[in-house]
């Protein structure tokens, strides 16, 4: 498979702390590729070194199939980043500011008000940045990361700071992005519920370690939905399903069956009715994503 | 390269910076024009009195401190707000960024220089001169003036890019700046003290044997050797920085 960015046992220490800790990052070409974890958990810093910021301690990577290292210019020509908090000049407007970036990367100066109109900047165009809203900032910063036409587009938590019809309307935009013009994301982020509705493919990293990495529908496989029983003698239904060859698992005394078509849960009931066992409840068990993280830090966090 | 010097200067010129460049050659102006009490001698060029005293304030002074403050402005905007995570991320290297605002700098300086020219000139127009201008020594000082900051830029540049904060790098430049009024005129520190050598290098009295008005040997050691150490240590912090 071709991989737009691949690292190779990425790794960062500050220290002894290692902030980044043996990372493995591949992202498939016109993915939307989530970078999911919590405060402190090492995105940004992964980002940073992604852009030659920052040195990475040890490890390697590539972009577009090159060496970062030795090719970092040709490499940086086809990227476009928001790295943090969005970064701007405070002194310029927001036309000055995206002129001053354009100047070094020197697309037509058309593009501005192309980028100006796409993150709905166009009426703040020629106002001082000093004065935006944060949510103003972080589109100057997304419109400065779109200004070059990137192949390769890095944002880090870009709709920190936006209001609710903001972040909608910036998750639309990046969604289109790969569609459009073939472009391939990274975007991180320390909530669930934002990947989950943009992202294709998943990385979850915690304490500098990546713990899951695959496509969302796999993520999604995690929250593998149960038939949840509530019935009166747990233990001697439980026993009978068992008995009878059927998969069951006893939990704080409901059970949990983890065949779900039609066919198989009748059968659990009726054998459990001749059983002479009363049910009560009959229902669905779906963990939800945010139930997954969590187990999964946790996890992480006992081994 | 040009393309980042273009940037560079987008950014410095919307700073309101053209004022600074200014404050320089109008106090030359204002001293030359004000100070009557120099006497020179019957036979000396008139433009010799004048010369004197701006130069004294102008290059011990005012030079040096210019250069930390526009080191400390071309720095500033890049630290505010994020400016350096920024500006490294696009397709540019290190060390010609390092390069750009050093040329950069220095060119302003040049231009205060020419400016201060300018300032020499006027103030002998006004005061009605009437014996030839003293064109070669003027040069001289003008262009030796230029070329002694440039130690200094490239220190104020390593300290501004190193320093968050406008504050630091100006007190190291001041403190630096204030000793030169009792160095020039020791006999044993004077030629070793890069910040003397603006003074220095623009003092028209000087010996004129050489094409500036230090010797060669103090030129390249001093000002070439500082030049080289400051710069470098400059250039290799940045190419280090995390950013
Ligand atoms: N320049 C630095 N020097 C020392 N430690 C650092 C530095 N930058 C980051 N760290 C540490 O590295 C760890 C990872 O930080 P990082 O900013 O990458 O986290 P993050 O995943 O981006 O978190 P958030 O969701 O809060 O943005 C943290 O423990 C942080 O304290
Ligand atoms: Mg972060």
């Amino acid at each position: 498979m071709e991989y737009i960015i691949q690292t190779n046992n990425l790794s960062k220490k500050f220290g002894k702390e290692l902030a980044v800790n043996g990372v493995d990052i591949q992202i498939p070409k016109g993915e939307i590729y989530g970078f999911l974890g919590p405060n402190g958990a090492g995105k940004s810093t992964t980002i940073r070194i992604l852009l030659g910021l920052m040195k990475p301690t040890f490890g390697n990577i590539a972009i577009f199939g090159k060496d970062l290292k030795s090719e970092r210019i040709n490499i940086l020509k086809k990227v476009g980043s928001l790295v943090e908090n969005p970064s701007y000049y405070p002194h310029l407007t927001a036309k000055e500011n995206l002129e001053a970036i354009r100047k070094i990367v020197g697309v037509p100066k058309t593009r501005i008000d192309e980028v100006l109109k796409t993150v709905r900047l166009q009426d703040a165009a020629n106002k001082k940045v000093k004065g935006f809203s944060l949510g103003m900032k972080q589109r100057l910063g997304i419109a400065s990361a779109l200004l070059n036409k990137p192949e390769l587009l890095i944002l880090d938590e870009p709709t920190n700071g936006l209001d609710p019809s903001g972040i909608i309307e910036i998750r639309e935009l990046i969604k289109s992005l790969p569609e459009k013009y073939g472009m391939t994301i990274l975007i991180s982020s320390h909530l669930l519920s934002e990947i989950d509705q943009i992202a294709t493919t998943v990385g979850i990293i915690t304490k500098g370690k990546m713990i899951f990495q695959d496509s969302i529908e796999e993520l999604r496989m995690f929250a593998q939905q149960h038939i949840k029983l509530k019935v009166s003698q747990h233990e001697r239904a439980w026993r009978a399903l068992l008995a009878n060859g059927m998969k069951a698992e006893l939990e704080d005394g409901h059970i949990l069956l983890s065949d779900q078509t039609d066919q198989h849960v009748a059968e659990a009931v009726q054998l459990l009715v001749q059983q002479g066992i009363s049910i009560y409840r009959v229902e669905e068990d779906k963990k939800s994503l945010e139930d997954i993280f969590l187990q999964m830090t946790k996890e992480e966090l006992a081994g | 390269m040009l393309a980042i010097l273009q940037s560079e200067w987008f950014k410095l010129r919307k700073s309101k910076i053209t004022l600074l460049l200014f404050v320089g050659p109008l106090i030359g102006l204002f001293i030359g024009l004000t100070g009557n009490s120099l006497n020179v001698g019957e036979q000396m060029n008139q433009w010799y009195a004048p010369l004197f005293m701006m130069n004294f304030t102008y290059a011990i002074l005012f030079l040096p401190l210019i250069t930390g403050v526009l080191a400390s402005v071309i720095c500033r905007y890049e630290h505010q707000e994020g400016g350096w995570k920024q500006l490294l991320a696009l397709p540019v290297t290190r060390g010609k960024v390092f390069l750009t605002k050093y040329l950069l700098l220095i060119l302003l300086v040049l231009f205060i220089q020419i400016l201060y020219l300018g300032a020499i000139y006027a103030v002998g127009t006004i005061k009605g001169f009437t014996d030839p201008f003293p064109l070669t020594i003027v040069w001289k000082s003008i262009i030796g003036g230029w070329v002694a900051t440039m130690p200094l830029v490239a220190l104020q540049l390593w300290l501004s890019i190193l320093f968050k904060s406008f504050a630091a790098p100006f007190a190291v430049n001041v403190i630096f700046t204030l000793p030169t009024i009792l160095v020039v005129n020791s006999e044993r520190f004077g030629p070793y003290y890069p910040w003397a050598q603006p003074f220095s290098m623009m003092y028209v009295g000087g010996s004129t044997d050489d094409v500036f008005f230090i010797p060669w040997d103090q030129l390249l050691t001093v000002v070439g050797g500082g030049f080289l150490v400051f710069f470098l240590c400059g250039y290799i912090y940045f190419q280090r920085k995390p950013i």
